[in-house]
């Protein structure tokens, strides 16, 4: 496979700083080593802080929480009306069909950002403008990349970034220049894979997951080697044939090309050395007649060891789904007192309309309520599976393949106590038949029948104690953006029209929007504090937006946190 | 009745547009009409294309394939196309067998093709009339007419009989997008009629019922309604006779011949 590194010349490079420059310097694309021996870049340790220094954003959630909330206050109830754009980067890049779905990474006042098609820059974090400019070059023949050509994001350690590609591969960068160190296979995309997620780093691993659960495919989890890319373990989401779980598929054909794909970023607890992942969708995705049975671990949240890839706990979300309710949603994690206890709990707003809390040592469900007004089913059983009043539409509204939300990450508020989420009601109906296999295409096996004149989205927060809804705002469609969160008590959301929004959280009441002009689809914002000024990005159509109160609009030069 | 004469000239320069690229005569599909490989083109459709051109083919995350044959395509262009992908754009090539992509051919040129009216009955001339008294002042047709209302150039070509008369009869059983009944109320009580062009969480793009272009905040405004009832009344038969509506029909089923012959 070839590389290609383009280097951006950026015009006006003789105003740029010296500090610029000097990353220029380094961008001799025969430097392949990383070479400062002054800058130790990113250590776990900083990973593992999290939030504590919101100068830096080093993975995706933020933080291994999962909770995308900020503790930056600079930018609060009373001033939020007056943020304005600070700076626009504009990708020059195609995301047709798809979104601009990233989370930038910041490091050293520099944004490193992934795109669409696997392009990736290294932006100046507080002017947008590029440092280098890296772009994959990739096969003609690709399958799902083809057909969703989307990045989430780099992880990063060291000096390095990680990312995966549309014939999915994990490849190692030089921070500095773009180059790419090393380069390995994590499966074949001609059958259907291919990888979108943004890498999750944990201690000594590069963590990551696999999409093509609308193909012939068996979904993984996989841990790497960050200085090398060796395999250091892999997870199957549907297990060997006679292990536990398998009985759960009627035969070893269709449980090894059951899908479960692992396309979204998990969250991790250091304390436990547990990761939590969701799996996607049984393939086929509608006919389930060729795969009677729960099939495990599709449509599950996985609880695997971080060093050592093994299975503790599951919860199947979907049994046997047959809407393509793929589960891979960013798991937000919690400490709540539960009956005069303080629980670890973990959170999933699901697919398949309902709203989720386990504890996150053990997988006990403690909460399940519907957060949608979906017909598929109202309440879930005291067997922990939900009791399906209408699983094909015909008796009533189901939620779209697209599902009652998904991907786009959700946020989570510890001091309200509540959890922010886009939700989608929409209306489909599921017809299914049994596919044919064709190498390289996709099996759906089913038409979804979907009544667009009725659906709309609305911005939910959900009590987390009930699964109660405290308020909602409506959008006129449903919204594949996602949310975060300030300790300012602002919730930040995005819709399908294009508008980026600022919420009080406490209430709901808008507090400010601005029309980007595109719609946000897939991402949700990300923040810090550079020079005392608090910046929130946010990518929209296949732009990134930085937006920042007026600079006379800040007390002080060196806080603000 | 005024017909555009179908003049060599134009008919050349369809043909000349619609040919593939290559040289060599234009393939045909083995399976064009054929009701058994239409079905299973559904199903493979189904399978591996409505997933984002929509299960009906209106369109999803990828474009509208229902309207390729009215705007010049052929069958060869499709199957090349399905074939291929499309370069720089996300749709994949396909390695499917050619016999299962002639049969999506055949199912798309179905669903994208209605048959020709029923030319028994009305006068054409008096459907002309009916219409520039009752619909052009709303409706364009070649260039003529309102814009309020969907332009109606190539409604035959598109929408069946039975479906024009439902859209005459009843106009609210099925309103377009675009073209929705909203009701304003501005801050100083004006009231404004019009349709929907767009809408947001805060704001709503309306052309009123004088062919305004205006948008306006929803904070500014008193209220604003959707409104079930399309702003086209009903031409029930007091209004227009079963005899009126032959000869509309028949004035509507003159554009579809007028249509193609400018393209």
């Amino acid at each position: 496979m070839s590389m290609r590194k383009t280097l951006v010349l950026v015009s006006g490079l003789l105003l740029t700083t010296t500090v610029a420059g000097a990353l220029f310097a380094q961008s001799d694309p025969s430097d392949s080593v990383p070479g400062d021996p002054s800058d130790p870049g990113v250590s776990y340790a900083d990973i593992l802080r999290g939030f504590d220094d919101p100068s830096s954003w080093l993975t995706y959630s933020g933080d291994f929480s999962g909770r995308r909330h900020s503790p930056l206050t600079q930018i609060n109830r009373e001033n939020v009306n007056r943020l304005a754009p600070a700076w626009t980067f504009q990708t020059g890049t195609l995301t047709r069909g798809r979104g601009f779905e990233t989370t930038p990474l910041l490091y050293d006042g520099v944004l490193y950002v992934t795109g669409s098609n696997n392009f990736a820059w290294a932006l100046d974090a507080r002017t947008g403008r590029p440092f280098w400019t890296y772009q994959r070059d990739l096969p003609d023949n690709l399958t799902y990349g083809r057909v969703a050509p989307v990045n989430r994001g780099f992880g990063m350690l060291g000096n390095r970034l990680f990312m995966v590609t549309l014939d999915a591969h994990l490849l190692a960068f030089d921070r500095r220049t773009g180059n790419v160190l090393w380069d390995v296979v994590l499966a074949d995309y001609e059958i259907g894979h291919a990888a979108t997620l943004a890498p999750l780093v944990i201690d000594d691993k590069v963590v990551v997951g696999i999409s093509g659960g609308e193909y012939p495919t068996r979904g993984f989890i996989d841990a790497y080697d960050p200085a090398t890319g060796d395999l250091v373990w892999r997870f199957y989401t549907i297990p060997d044939w006679g292990e536990p779980g398998s009985e759960t598929w009627p035969n070893e054909e269709a449980a090894m090309q059951g899908g479960g794909g692992t396309w979204m970023t998990g969250s991790y607890d250091p304390e436990l050395d547990l990761l939590y992942w969701g799996t996607g969708n049984p393939n086929p995705d509608y006919y389930g007649a060729s795969r009677l049975g729960d099939n495990l671990y599709t449509a599950s949240i996985v609880a695997v060891e971080g060093a050592t890839g093994e299975l503790k706990w599951h919860y199947q979300f979907t049994p046997h789904d047959i809407h393509d309710w793929d589960s891979n949603h960013v798991p937000v994690q919690a400490e709540l007192m539960i009956d005069g206890e303080e629980r670890k709990v973990v959170m999933v707003a699901n697919r398949n309309g309902f709203f989720y809390v386990l504890d996150r040592r053990d997988g006990e469900l403690l909460l399940a309520e519907p957060f949608t007004d979906t017909t598929w089913a109202r309440e879930i059983g005291a067997d922990g599976r939900p009791i399906v009043l209408n699983n094909d539409g015909s008796g009533g509204c189901l939620p779209d393949q697209w599902g009652g939300t998904n991907f786009m990450p959700p946020t989570y508020d510890p001091a309200l106590e509540l959890f922010f989420v886009n939700a989608r009601e929409t209306c489909s109906s599921y017809v299914p038949f049994e596919p044919e296999y064709v190498r390289g295409e996709a099996t759906t096996g089913g038409v979804v029948w979907t009544d667009r004149d009725v659906e709309y989205g609305a911005l939910r927060a959900i009590d987390v104690m009930t699964g109660e809804r405290l308020w909602e705002f409506r959008y006129p469609s449903a919204t594949m953006a996602g949310v975060m969160s300030t300790a300012a008590g602002l919730v930040f959301a995005g819709d399908h029209q294009g508008n980026f929004m600022a919420f009080d959280g406490a209430t709901g009441e808008n507090l400010w929007y601005y029309p980007t002009g595109s719609r946000i689809w897939g991402a949700a914002a990300m923040t810090y504090i550079l020079d005392g000024r608090q910046f929130v990005v946010i990518p929209s159509g296949t732009t990134l937006v930085a937006f920042a109160l007026p600079r006379y609009e800040f007390a002080s030069p060196a806080g603000g946190r | 009745m005024q017909r555009t004469p179908g003049t060599p000239v134009k008919l050349l320069a369809i043909v000349c547009l619609a040919a593939p690229l290559h040289a060599g005569a234009q393939v045909s599909n083995p399976f064009e009409g054929d009701a058994r490989a239409i079905r299973a083109g559904e199903r493979l459709y189904a399978n591996r294309c409505a997933a984002c051109h929509g299960a009906d083919g209106k369109g999803a995350t990828g474009p509208d394939v229902t309207m390729l044959w009215l705007e010049g395509t052929n069958d060869e262009h499709v199957f090349q196309t399905v074939r291929e992908g499309v370069d720089g754009a996300v749709m994949p090539p396909s390695f499917a067998p050619d016999e299962e992509l002639w049969a999506m051919v055949a199912y798309l040129r179905d669903i994208s093709t209605v048959p020709p009216f029923d030319p028994a009955g009305g006068d054409a001339g008096s459907g002309r009339e009916i219409f520039a008294a009752n619909c052009a002042q709303c409706h364009r047709v070649n260039g003529d007419g309102g814009t309020l209302g969907p332009d109606l150039s190539n409604i035959a070509a598109v929408r069946s009989r039975e479906a024009l008369i439902g859209s005459i009869r009843d106009p609210s059983e099925t309103v377009e997008a675009g073209y929705r009944t909203v009701t304003l109320v501005a801050a100083d009580g004006e009231r404004i009629e019009g349709v929907v062009k767009g809408e947001d969480a805060f704001s709503i793009q309306v052309v009123d019922t004088d062919a305004r272009l205006q948008g306006y905040l929803k904070a500014n405004l008193r209220r604003f309604v959707h409104e079930d009832e399309s702003l086209m009344p009903r031409f029930g038969r007091l209004r227009l006779s079963e005899r009126e509506l032959d000869d509309l029909l028949a004035f509507l089923g003159t554009l579809r011949e007028d249509a193609s012959a400018d393209r």
